[in-house]
């Protein structure tokens, strides 16, 4: 078998460290050296519900998951790339269906236990056995067939694809490496989903992350230790993490959060509002703290019309339809949006307007040749008068048949800024001579009328994918994917331009070459911006940052910061 | 005692009626805790279909309905499907902070309700009666988000108190003394947003009736005979004023669970409050579920409390019992 050995040597050198085995292959850590010591309060929106990696679906879980467990491979957030973790190198078969993963030497778990190739058997096993119902599995599942992980010796697994698959590397991101001495006995038992849940003891727990378990306060609190085994040191050759805590701490509202911070009482919070932000970033006591920009995200916010096939339902949005479904009116809505407004209005200029549905914050795939959104009444017009629509005398859309344009538009009521977008976009069309009625909604009463009962005009959301890669995409964009939000099970695709949707997300799954790739995701969002399946509106630049929105004190937790971001926050 | 056991009958009998209805209600809101989880797009509609089957949302509702009766007979309140695991044990420690806010801040109120009631009702006109009723209507307009908001505010202020939380990092670590010390002071700001809340309502409670008390025919008598104004109130007009305080005082019990929900979101206290609000937006039914049904037991309990209260200190009603 020819094969190429993708990734590198210069970070494996084995270096000594207080803690590890004299032969462990540790990673020499890139990152800015810092001073060991130091407790970091990060205060958390929702309690995590789970210290499970195999079922936990909640950001909050996972976001501390990330800081107890590692992966084999993992995407660095900064360059968005795929970096060597515990296993140092990989090779990939000519035929691109086989990886042979080199895992590093002289590991050990957090509760000293060595690490070695069954523990990989094991976890993958964990994450493809369906009795646990893990988020994961979807991801191990390649050409319809669950991926086939094997250990060759103590520290070197295969991977066996069905077929080709171009973000390969990328499925050994996200899955954690479980301990099989501390976990076999469940998942034989059947009782593994049930394991790790926050009750659990920290002796019964162990993970390669850079913390480890010591205590949990329900409601309240969850204290992470410094994981004295963990595998990465500094460029000095000192361990890491520098941490000796983190504490996450629950604050449940976004107010108390801010007031919590400016008290002092924790370290960084996420997630703010544009207002909240204005407020921190124009506090006298600025000099304290500083609000750390972590550059863009991936979450896009968009207008989409029900285009589901209603079978005879629903008739007063089925006559509707003969509206949504022309390519001409979406063109028209989009074109008399103001993005700029929204920007403005709704996050006090810190958003971008987006031409399609891959934000900025997506440095590798976004099509930078598509030019930004421009607002033209004038266009809107013309599109709508071209495809037969007309205005009464006081103003109003009227379609040919004499029929005033009139829709609503439902979002999630407990999101104040997409509650405020929703209202520009109504004034925005207004001017169009539509009349748009707004219907914020419980967010699972949403969600029951986008995705069960399919009962609204149009609907106002956003959706974030927990990675670049377009693959993490595909149930989005296939026709018959079950994301695909304005269509929801079609058997096969209808509108403009989703055929060739459908094939070229298909081709670029199994396509190895990056740049034809590349060609292939550029023209699918061409094809989005074109035929606007659904409507891009803004990625919000505050709310929807990709990691934290950093706010550091001035007591030196800046100093620290590298060591958590060995694991960096993910959406 | 048989009127008693009579209460506590129709107790249990509107506790089964809550439990089912409240079952029915939550089933019957639109959408359910997976729905969100189909907007990740990474995960299939077969892992939904297995998670969905894990947690027995795909049997009949009776089927469901009972299971989750068999799960009350074990302590367990049905299964929460963020959490992974029984209701009942999630909710116990919470429960517990809960109630240790919400005790104090009823037992302060009703401390301060009843001499402060008493005492405005001896004032009926002037600057003292107008600025009673002044206060306490803006207290009752006052929505308890705005207080918690604005004690939080004067907490970053002056720093005097703890800015939310139940207590401090390092609580672990501090002695017995400082421990409670530590829990008081994180105590001041929500117990201080509770009593503001609690107290208008209880204030204008008693004095309205020890106002009639203090109108009625004997108590002008006694006054009458020269026996002393502090004689009067408390061993003639009080004693009289007591029967509807009393059913109050059950109320207040039946509320011990529900009244500082809003507060612990707004102050970060680790109750029943962020629990309970992330489950009923998460749809996770059974956590739901399980603070309804014991604030109905505390409900049913509060009000056999009061009438046990009633039979001892009223000789009518024990005469109308027999």
């Amino acid at each position: 078998m020819r094969g190429l050995w993708v990734v590198a040597v210069a970070l494996a050198s084995p270096i000594l460290a207080q803690g590890r085995s004299p032969s462990a292959e540790l990673l020499l850590s890139e990152s800015e050296a810092g001073r060991p010591g130091g407790r970091l309060v990060f205060a958390l929106r929702s309690e995590p519900k789970t210290l499970n990696p195999v079922t936990a679906v909640d950001i909050p879980s996972r976001e501390v998951i990330g800081r107890l467990m590692a992966d084999l491979v993992h995407i660095d957030r900064q360059t968005q790339q795929t970096a060597p973790a515990l296993a140092k190198s990989w090779r990939v078969s000519s035929d691109g269906r086989h990886y042979t993963l080199e895992l590093r030497r002289g590991l050990r778990f957090s509760d000293g236990h060595p690490f070695d190739a069954d523990d990989v058997v094991f976890s993958f096993g964990c994450y493809l056995d369906e009795r646990n119902g893990s988020p994961q599995r979807d991801l191990l599942i390649v050409g319809g067939k669950p991926i086939v992980v094997r250990k060759l010796d103590a520290h070197r697994v295969t991977v066996d694809l069905e077929q080709p698959f171009a973000a390969a590397e990328r499925l050994f991101d996200s899955n954690s490496m479980l301990p099989r001495h501390l976990l076999e006995k469940a998942q034989q038992e059947g009782r593994l989903a049930q394991a790790w849940g926050l009750g659990a003891a920290p002796a019964d727990m162990a993970g390669l992350g850079p913390f480890r378990l010591k205590s949990y306060v329900p409601g309240d609190r969850l204290v992470l230790e410094r994981n004295p085994h963990y595998w990465k040191v500094d460029r000095a050759g000192r361990p890491l993490p520098y941490l000796d805590e983190i504490v996450f701490l629950l604050v449940p509202s976004e107010d108390a959060q801010v007031v919590r911070f400016k008290a002092g009482e924790t370290d960084l919070i996420s997630r703010l509002s544009a207002a909240n932000f204005a407020a921190l970033a124009r506090d006298p006591a600025a000099g304290r703290y500083r609000l750390e920009d972590l550059g863009p995200g991936l979450e896009y916010s968009f207008l989409f019309f029900n285009l589901n096939d209603l079978g005879g339902r629903l008739e007063a949005v089925s006559r509707k339809q003969a509206w949504f479904g022309q390519t001409a009116f979406r063109q028209a809505v989009s074109a008399a949006l103001d993005r700029d407004g929204i920007v403005r209005l709704v996050y006090q200029g810190r958003a971008t307007s987006l031409a399609t549905h891959v934000t900025p914050g997506n440095k590798l795939w976004v099509n930078r040749a598509l030019p930004p959104p421009v607002r033209s009444l004038a266009r809107a017009r013309d599109l709508l008068a071209r495809a037969g629509f007309s205005w009464s005398g006081e103003g109003a859309l009227t379609d040919g048949g004499g029929t005033p344009v009139e829709f609503t538009i439902v979002t999630n009521a407990a999101n104040a800024s997409r509650v405020q977008m929703a209202r520009v976009v109504q004034d925005d069309l207004r001017q169009l001579g539509m009349r748009v009625q707004l219907v914020p909604l419980e967010n699972r009463a949403l969600l029951d009328r986008v995705l069960q009962s399919h009962d609204y005009d149009a609907a106002l959301m956003a959706l974030a994918s927990g990675d670049v890669d377009p693959t993490s995409e595909m149930n989005v964009w296939i026709s018959s994917g079950p994301t695909h939000l304005w269509r929801l099970g079609a058997s096969a695709p209808s509108a403009p331009g989703e055929k060739e949707i459908d094939e070229l997300m298909r081709r670029q799954a199994v396509t190895l070459d990056p740049r034809e790739r590349k060609r292939l995701y550029d023209r699918v969002q061409e094809l989005v911006a074109d035929n606007l399946p659904l409507i891009p509106l803004v990625l919000c630049a505050v709310e929807c940052r990709r990691a934290v929105l950093a706010a550091l004190t001035a007591a030196g937790a800046r100093r620290s910061l590298p060591c958590i971001s060995c694991t960096p926050c993910r959406r | 005692m048989v009127r008693l056991a009579r209460r506590a009958l129709h107790g249990l009998l509107l506790l089964i009626g809550v439990s089912a209805l409240s079952f029915l209600l939550v089933e019957l809101a639109p959408g359910d805790y997976f729905a969100e989880m189909r907007l990740d797009p990474r995960v299939s509609e077969a892992t939904l279909r297995t998670l969905r089957s894990r947690y027995g949302l795909d049997r009949p509702l009776p089927e469901r309905y009972l299971r989750w009766v068999a799960s009350l007979a074990r302590g367990e309140l049905g299964y929460s499907f963020a959490y992974g695991q029984p209701v009942g044990p999630l909710l116990w420690p919470r429960v517990r902070n809960t109630l240790l806010l919400t005790v104090t801040a009823t037992a302060l109120a009703w401390m301060l309700a009843v001499p402060l009631g008493a005492w405005w009702a001896t004032r009926r006109r002037g600057p003292v009666n107008a600025g009673l009723a002044g206060v306490t209507a803006a207290l009752l307009a006052l929505p308890d988000l705005v207080l918690a908001l604005g004690l939080l505010l004067l907490a970053l202020r002056t720093g005097w108190f703890p800015a939310g939380g139940m207590v401090s990092l390092g609580h672990e670590q501090m002695a017995w003394s400082e421990r409670v010390g530590d829990v008081a002071a994180h105590l001041v700001l929500p117990v201080t947003a509770l009593v503001l809340g609690i107290l208008p309502v209880l204030v204008r409670y008693v004095r309205a009736g020890v106002a009639d008390a203090l109108d009625a025919p004997f108590v002008r008598a006694a006054r009458a005979h020269g026996i002393p104004p502090r004689h009067v109130m408390f061993r003639h007009a009080l004693p009289a004023a007591a029967n509807p305080l009393i059913s109050l005082f059950g109320l207040s019990l039946a509320g011990l669970l529900s009244t500082s929900l809003l507060v612990e979101v707004v102050m970060s206290w680790p109750g029943l409050g962020p629990l309970l609000l992330e489950a009923i937006l998460a749809r996770d039914f059974y956590l739901v579920l399980g603070p309804v049904l014991a604030s109905t037991l505390l409900l049913v309990s509060g009000n056999l409390v009061a009438d046990a209260l009633l039979l001892a200190a009223d000789p009518r009603i024990r005469a109308a019992g027999r």
